[in-house]
């Protein structure tokens, strides 16, 4: 659903990328200031480094850039850009995965650790901690598996939108949502035993 | 790791909050967008500009024909071979000429 204020930004996106494509180049850089901290967090999820989380922003921008021309307006730019940060995530973890290291204890907190080893099921882990441990058990998944279990359980989306975002068919997303969470688990249950 | 555990993992990593952009960003991806080709604006042709794009190449393709079909002709008679011209006026000849069979 849009709102009354979304609707604003959307046609006020549509009229800058419209000046962005008529060679109005500086337009493009209110652009990427109202689109930013969206691209970061989404981007966020997926890398720890915030310098590679940088670099991976601006690399989606400007693909964003390349491909202005195919951007129809049919959808918020927001969902656009959405889904080019996701691609580049993918990428990026794809590249990662190939030069990955061993899956180890030392990279955790203590917090983190101390939450692995407790029995309690109500211990709770401050949002740093809790992504450090996903961050580190997810390494066993597969770079699609990885953005698929993001999307739905951290970043809360839904099935249509990780297809939008992926461009995976439905049942295929639910099928790779089931199977990664159960790769999860023995991830984690392999961090505890560590 | 039992689900309730994972549950409360999931729950725990939404509440971490991501980096804010440094202060410099939207001019670092301008620096970045400005080394790139510039887009043109998207260009509509009709069907007349798209014959004016490809008239130079259809006039010489049209020119190659017609020079290459001359100097065959021009070969051929030097060569003492038939004529192309007179062979088209036997054949033409023949075929009036002929009772017409069809």
């Amino acid at each position: 659903m849009v709102r009354a204020g979304d609707a604003q930004t959307v046609s006020d996106d549509a009229e800058l990328l419209e000046r962005v494509r008529n060679g109005a180049t500086d337009d493009f850089t209110e652009i990427v200031q109202r689109h930013q901290s969206r691209v970061f967090a989404i981007l966020h999820r997926y890398e720890r480094d915030v310098q590679k989380v940088e670099d991976l922003a601006q690399e989606t921008f400007v693909k964003a850039w390349r491909a202005l021309a195919q951007f129809d307006g049919r959808a918020p730019f927001e969902h656009w850009i959405s889904k080019i940060a996701v691609r580049v995530a993918l990428d990026h973890l794809r590249r990662q995965k190939r030069r990955q290291k061993e899956i180890g204890l030392p990279e955790l907190g203590e917090d983190a650790l101390d939450w692995l080893h407790s029995d309690d099921e109500k211990s709770e882990l401050d949002g740093r901690a809790a992504a450090e441990v996903l961050e580190l058990a997810m390494r066993e998944l597969s770079p699609a598996d990885r953005v698929v279990i993001t999307m739905q359980e951290i970043e809360g989306r839904s099935v249509k939108e990780i297809c939008a975002a992926t461009g995976s068919s439905s049942v295929a997303v639910r099928v790779r949502a089931l199977r990664a969470r159960a790769k999860l688990k023995r991830a984690l249950e392999k961090l505890v035993n560590l | 790791m039992n689900e309730q555990k994972l549950k409360g993992l999931f729950v725990a990593a939404r509440k971490e909050t991501a980096p804010a952009p440094p202060a410099g960003f939207a001019a670092d991806v301008l620096r970045a967008v400005r080394r790139e080709k510039p887009i043109s604006p998207p260009e509509t042709f009709s069907v007349f500009d798209q014959l004016n794009r490809f008239f130079p190449k259809l006039a010489w393709a049209a020119a190659a024909i017609i020079v290459l079909g001359v100097a065959t002709d021009f070969g051929l008679a030097a060569a003492g071979g038939p004529d192309l011209s007179d062979g088209l006026s036997q054949i033409s000849a023949q075929w009036f000429l002929t009772p017409n069979e069809f």
